[in-house]
């Protein structure tokens, strides 16, 4: 007997001592995240770093800091998880991290104001928009460094790849079309038209010569057969075949509509219209508006986990919730008064929502099934918005 | 002696004066051991020579040459001449890398970058100016420039990042901390302290463009500032009777109504609210005596040309603003029945008949309060009470009181749809008489068509033995929006309405109006109207109503 616990207890100790020393090998070896699907991603636009949060601790892992006066502004992993980059909008540099040491191994100079970006599926290149600068950077992943910059945007916010890594699609926020990117050459070669402006627009200078609130994304479906674009001032959303690139159906939606957000079972897609404090829900079969409901102002993003949406409403410090299987409201979680909500990612099981709030320089983690949340307090000054790796919500205001 | 003379020789003094002062205080300073022997020794010890000979494409020695050679790290620029024997020399040379070159007749002949000059060492470049070296110092020179233009680049770059507000701002957040009993405040919990709220200021750091800076300011000042708005509308209307024998026919009607409304943000989640009103013109209601408003607004006319208060109230929302609260001189209907397709008379229907369920049974703005639950989950519960009579010496007499319940949600895989019901009381009717109840719907069958319909009902006792009675109204109809129309805005809609009296009196009146929106804050519409009543003696009357209104909203 005695023997047999004397076995337990040594094999238990050399167990005990492989994991310290696997620990203590990855400690010595600079490793700070061993797997990358494990962290939040925090955008801290004041403080200029990204921070990692542990998703099951709820423990800041670290971060890494990017230079004064950087204001980054979005966050994403690369396809493989081995770099974390973001664009630094004051500081027109893109910023290149190494995910297991958070050692900021590239600093690439970009166009001005660079904020929403993207990878290729294929994970190679890294586009980074320049708003302010009405281009795209191409960056290579493999030599971490810029090989082209695309111009004759007019700015472009959000870009999306086809599955086949083909082309790339960009919406321009100061414009009523979609750019058509060929990512072989990395060429701007179509310029698709989302919706014409109606014929009373000549008697409106004030609204359409005004600040234009044209297309934030193009919006990939699920099934990748189309996407959608919505227009902020034409009230809109084009439908575009990817294989005409033409716009195959427009749906008239609520006003100023920011974009659209697809829901994880691929039926619906949700515009929040600041326009009016509404959400159009458009059934992705028919292309139709399934229903209009009542929402909350200012709206950054939508979330869906656990069969609902989340929709956020950055100054009221609401998030508004709809039921999605019978397209009603479901209730609303108050998180707080005079704060500010920004943004928010959705864990990969769609259990939890990872929401930043600058105010107060928390995140919010929200349990999707019971509406509780629970604070992570300082994370960094001004969280801006979060990112998972493998989540189907990471987006940017 | 100009100005400007004086200006330069006084300046010529100062510098003089300043030079001198500036000799004195280095003899000083190079009299001073032990730091500037050091510092003298150390720039000594790093030098070392550079040497050559310069020959043409021939081998012959190129006399009177000047050689130049440029630190690559500082700029700084060193030039000999070659001697007779195409022999130059550069005897102390500060050490690092240099870029060697020779000129002739303004053009670069030969140019070396990266020539080593160690400590203490004795380099040698030997040059032979030939098409090749000649070329290759082109080359060289392009290169630069390139290396040049790129750091331009760079620079302008970094100048236009940097051309923004670059000063932290500060903003007051609301912070918790804990407080011991002497008042000394701690960030996290310590033992023996208390959870106390404070407001404390914080640096944001972020790096703003002028614009948005100013973008920001103005809408602070907007925030802080009563906004005015103006609602602005003129409806005419021409009656042609084609029943009956009223006098009125063939007529032209117009009635101008301009409302102003004010509103401040006083508190959180509060706010207040004041209309006034003034109109002026006639409607068809002045002459023809139909049971419902052919014009909506002449519901609004207390007086002509005559500025009116016609609500003002504070609303504060609480609980989580799921309950709303209203109280003031108010339009209680405003708050009720609010159907979707047929609930305004400044862009929808005009006629009063499909504004409002004509059951609801109250004319007149008075002070009162008005609550709303909003469940966030479709339900919506409603109360409110309102003075009834604006005659009346207290509230208790002339109390009006209108309750609701109303449910959103999408059936039978429609879009959205809202059904709801009320019921009212009025103290100011005999006891028989003051209840009455309603429902109504509207409910979206495809993203651009709507139907609505109502139903009310509210007593009435004729006093004929019969008891309780119900006066009826019904409506319904059709409204189109985002689809079948002209503009994106565009709105149209065919609506029916039908008023049943005890009294015998009955009203049919059928109205479809378009309206085209032809800005963001003006609206054109065009109406027509049929109405048939049946009035308590029998004489039947019927009108058509062509009209068109014309509304400004800002």
């Amino acid at each position: 007997m005695l023997t047999r616990y004397f076995r337990i207890v040594v094999a238990g100790g050399l167990g005990a001592a492989a994991v310290a020393a696997a620990a203590a090998s990855l400690d010595a070896q600079g490793v700070k995240i061993s797997d990358p699907t494990s962290v939040v991603m925090i955008v801290n636009r004041d403080s200029n770093d990204i921070a990692f949060m542990d998703i099951k601790t709820k423990k800041m892992v670290g971060s890494v800091f990017l230079g004064n006066n950087v204001n980054p502004h979005m966050v994403m992993m690369s396809p493989d998880g081995r770099y974390v980059v973001t664009g630094g909008t004051r500081a027109n540099k893109a910023f290149i991290i190494d995910t297991k040491t958070l050692q900021l191994v590239k600093t690439i100079p970009t166009d001005i104001a660079p904020e929403h970006l993207a990878f290729s599926p294929d994970g190679r290149w890294y586009y980074q928009g320049n708003p302010d600068g009405d281009s795209i950077s191409v960056i290579d992943m493999q030599s971490l460094s810029k090989i082209k910059t695309i111009p004759g945007l007019a700015e472009p916010l959000n870009v999306t790849f086809l599955p086949d890594g083909s082309k790339a699609y960009v919406g321009n926020y100061g414009a009523h079309w979609v750019g058509v990117i060929d990512v072989r050459r990395h060429e701007l070669i179509k310029k698709i038209q989302i919706a014409e402006v109606p014929g009373v627009a000549k008697l409106d200078p004030d609204k359409y010569l005004g600040e234009i609130h044209g297309i934030n994304i193009a919006a990939p479906s699920y099934d990748g057969r189309y996407l959608y674009a919505a227009d902020g001032t034409l009230g809109v959303v084009g439908v575009i075949d990817p294989r005409e690139d033409k716009v195959i159906k427009h749906i008239r939606v609520g006003k100023d509509p920011w974009r659209i957000y697809m829901s994880h079972d691929g039926r619906y897609g949700i515009t929040p219209n600041n326009g009016d404090e509404t959400i159009s829900i458009i059934d992705l079969q028919s292309n139709t508006v399934a229903a209009t409901l009542e929402a909350g102002p200012d709206m950054t993003g939508v979330n869906f986990a656990a069969g609902k949406a989340f929709v956020i409403s950055s100054t009221s410090g609401f998030v508004y919730v709809y039921d999605m299987n019978r397209l009603k409201p479901a209730g609303r979680i108050k998180i707080g008064t005079n704060i500010q909500l920004e943004t928010a990612t959705t864990d990969p099981r769609d259990d939890k929502l990872y929401l930043a709030e600058s105010t107060n320089h928390e995140v919010i983690i929200i349990d999707a099934r019971t509406h509780e949340f629970e604070r992570v307090r300082n994370v960094g000054l001004f969280p801006w918005g979060t990112h998972i790796m493998d989540s189907k919500d990471n987006y940017c205001h | 002696m100009t100005c400007w003379s004086a200006r330069v020789r006084t300046r010529w003094r100062s510098g003089a004066v300043v030079a001198v002062a500036m000799m004195a205080w280095s003899a000083g300073a190079s009299a001073q051991a032990p730091v500037a022997p050091q510092m003298k020794m150390d720039m000594a010890d790093h030098r070392g020579a550079l040497q050559g000979r310069v020959r043409d494409a021939a081998g012959a020695p190129v006399a009177d040459l000047p050689v130049t050679a440029v630190n690559e790290e500082n700029g700084a620029q060193y030039v000999v001449n070659t001697d007779a024997q195409g022999v130059y020399e550069f005897g102390a040379l500060p050490t690092g890398k240099y870029s060697v070159s020779t000129a002739s007749g303004g053009l670069t002949t030969f140019r070396r970058r990266g020539v080593e000059i160690a400590m203490d060492g004795k380099a040698t470049l030997d040059i032979t100016l030939d098409a090749a070296s000649a070329a290759a110092a082109a080359e060289g020179e392009r290169l630069e420039l390139l290396q040049r233009i790129a750091a331009l680049e760079q620079r302008i770059s970094d100048l236009e990042s940097t051309a923004v507000l670059s000063e932290p701002e500060t903003r007051v957040r609301r912070v918790e901390v804990y407080v011991d009993e002497n008042g000394q405040e701690y960030d996290e919990p310590v033992p023996g302290t208390r959870r106390s709220v404070t407001y404390r200021r914080e640096r944001t750091y972020r790096r703003q463009t002028i614009s948005e800076k100013i973008d920001e300011a103005m809408e602070e000042a907007a925030r802080r500032s009563v906004s005015l708005g103006v609602d602005a509308a003129v409806a005419m209307q021409f009656a042609a009777r084609n029943r009956g024998q009223l006098e009125a026919n063939e007529r032209a009607y117009a009635l101008a109504s301009a409302d102003l409304f004010f509103t401040a943000g006083i508190a959180q989640n509060t706010l207040f609210f004041a209309d006034i009103v003034g109109l002026s013109g006639s409607p068809p209601d002045a002459e023809i005596p139909t049971l419902t408003l052919i014009n909506g607004y002449t519901a609004r006319l207390v007086a002509q040309n005559e500025l009116n208060l016609r609500e003002a109230w504070l609303r504060t929302e609480l609980f989580g603003n799921r309950l709303a609260l209203t109280a003031g001189r108010l339009d209680l209907t405003n708050y009720f029945d609010a159907n979707a397709f047929a609930n305004d008379e400044s862009t929808q229907f005009i006629s009063d008949a499909l504004v409002n369920n004509q059951m609801l049974g109250l004319a007149v703005n008075g002070t009162g309060v008005a609550t709303e639950f909003d469940a966030r989950n479709g339900i919506r519960l409603k109360f409110g009470l309102q003075q009834s009579k604006t005659e009346a010496t207290n509230l208790s007499d002339s109390v009006f009181t209108l309750s609701e319940v109303g449910y959103t949600f999408t059936p039978f895989s429609l879009p959205e749809g809202t059904y709801r019901v009320w019921f009212r009381t009025d103290n100011t009717l005999p006891d028989a008489l003051r209840k009455g109840f309603g429902f109504s719907f509207d409910q979206k069958v495809t993203p651009a068509i709507g139907l609505f319909a109502r139903y009310g009902q509210a007593q009435v006792d004729l006093g004929l033995g019969a008891g309780v009675e119900y006066d009826k109204f019904v409506s319904f109809g059709v409204g189109f929006q985002k689809g079948l129309i002209f503009n994106p805005d565009d709105a149209w809609g065919v609506g029916f309405a039908r008023m049943d009296l005890r009294t015998g009196e009955r009203e049919n009146l059928v109205e479809g109006y378009y309206n085209l929106q032809m800005t963001e804050r003006l609206r054109m519409s065009f109406h027509l109207t049929g109405v048939l009543d049946t009035p308590e003696d029998g004489e039947r009357f019927g009108y058509i109503f062509p009209g068109i209104r014309l509304q400004a909203a800002f």
